[in-house]
């Protein structure tokens, strides 16, 4: 009975802190994409070559998301009788932008007009841990290039 | 060549379901597959462990790892008591009872593998009358008659297997506590099935051999009072509620019409609540 106290408030703290934070984050993210809107980030290995071409630097952005226990649950239900798990999909979503995004920021810092060649990489973050610790890291880099006005 | 990042519609990455309803629905659907999945398994095990030989439960519950039951007149008073029931209930000559009184205050009596009765001082004492006291006897022996003890260790083997294997591969300790209880308590189902065989069982016997079940309800009159005031859901217990016993003994005693007074039950012998208290005090003074 004990357990089932234990879980309910674990699973209610999860969902409402984590439904929070998720939906702050979301609204977060598109504002700052319609900001960032003006330098593209595209997956193109080579910029037209032009001689206005100035200058190409790296730049990353990354992030790491944890999973709240109440994702984690359904999750590990997921995982008997199979399916999407839905509820780890907003989770990369919201890492993957942001993880752009941080990217972006470097490249306006540059004073950048476009991110070139941009990649994605994701690990999750549990090392010796098992299935105990769900997180995720999304890295995002690119060659950001100025061009001469 | 013009590059753009323009605004992408939301939701194309992510569910439109609300996470609480898939939290629902799934958790629902893990139960009730998991409920489905112990029946099932329990009730083939329990057909298959039946048979399994005598024998194998006598060779299995060795005499090294059982003591034999000391001599005294408790003890022998009870195995007269048991071989009258044992005639009564027409166990075979390959299924021999061996019953062991304990002097020890729980009230209990158990019956395990290999016909081996074990009759506590606690509940003895506890007995109004030899009826309750065969009652309790020919309980226990119902369980060996009708191999409970072999049935519920196959089954117990069968589904705390298949339970750990399922929830091993949770991977999060919360829901493999959930998984594992949710299946603990559907397999209860199962014992309680046995207590009630055995409960009808022993009143059949209790007809056999006085010709009435006066003193049956007795018995879970002080079962009752041992388990106090706490009540346990009966979907939580491994035997069913003891107002339900008595219900049932008293349905039992109206279908055979046999009258049912006190006044009708045989005594317990005169000596035998010196019996009780001798193993005590033989104890104190060493």
């Amino acid at each position: 009975m004990i357990d089932l106290i234990i879980l309910v408030t674990l699973l209610a703290l999860g969902y409402g802190f984590g439904s929070y934070a998720e939906s702050r984050h979301y609204k977060s993210i598109i504002a700052r994409e319609n900001r960032l809107r003006h330098i593209p980030a595209v997956t193109s290995r080579f910029p037209q070559m032009n001689n206005n071409s100035r200058d190409a630097e790296l730049v990353s952005g990354s992030v790491v998301i944890s999973v709240d226990y109440f994702k984690r649950f359904i999750a590990a239900l997921r995982n008997l009788v199979g399916g999407r798990v839905t509820s780890y999909e907003s989770l990369v979503d919201r890492a993957r932008r942001e993880a752009i995004l941080r990217m972006k920021a470097q490249a306006e810092q540059l004073n950048a007009d476009i991110v070139f060649n941009v990649k994605l990489e994701t690990s999750s973050i549990h090392k010796g841990r098992g299935n105990s610790i769900g997180s995720v890291e999304v890295l995002a880099y690119g060659t950001a290039l100025k061009t001469q006005q | 060549m013009k590059y753009s990042n323009p605004q992408i519609p939301e939701g194309i990455n992510t569910s439109e379901q609300h996470p609480l309803k898939e939290f629902f629905m799934l958790t629902t659907g893990v139960l009730v597959l998991i409920v489905a999945a112990v029946l099932l398994l329990g009730f083939f095990a329990d057909k298959l462990a039946h048979h399994i030989p005598f024998e194998v439960e006598l060779n299995i519950v060795s005499k090294e790892l059982l003591d034999g039951p000391e001599p005294g007149p408790m003890q022998s008073y009870l195995e007269g008591l048991t071989e009258r029931i044992v005639s009564a209930q027409g166990l075979s000559q390959e299924m021999p009872i061996t019953v062991h009184y304990v002097d020890d205050d729980t009230v209990n009596a158990f019956a395990t593998l290999g016909g081996h009765i074990y009759m506590f001082r606690g509940l003895l004492e506890k007995l109004p009358n030899e009826n309750a006291l065969a009652m309790v006897l020919a309980h226990e022996i119902a369980h060996v008659k009708h191999r409970h003890p072999i049935r519920s260790l196959g089954r117990g083997i069968t589904i705390g297997l298949a339970l750990s294997m399922v929830s091993g591969t949770l991977g999060d300790m919360m829901a493999n506590q959930i998984v594992s209880n949710t299946g603990m308590v559907t397999s209860l189902t199962f014992s309680r099935d046995q207590e009630r065989e055995s409960d009808k069982t022993a009143l059949e016997t209790l007809m056999v051999l006085y010709g009435n079940v006066v003193g049956a309800d007795q018995l879970f009159v002080v079962l009752q009072n041992a388990e106090g005031t706490m009540k346990v859901p009966e979907f939580f217990s491994t035997h069913p509620l003891s107002e339900k016993r008595i219900q049932h003994i008293h349905a039992f005693g109206r279908e055979l019409s046999a009258s049912t007074t006190t006044q009708q039950a045989t005594p317990l012998p005169l000596d035998f609540a010196d019996w009780l208290s001798l193993e005590t005090t033989e104890k104190e003074h060493e």
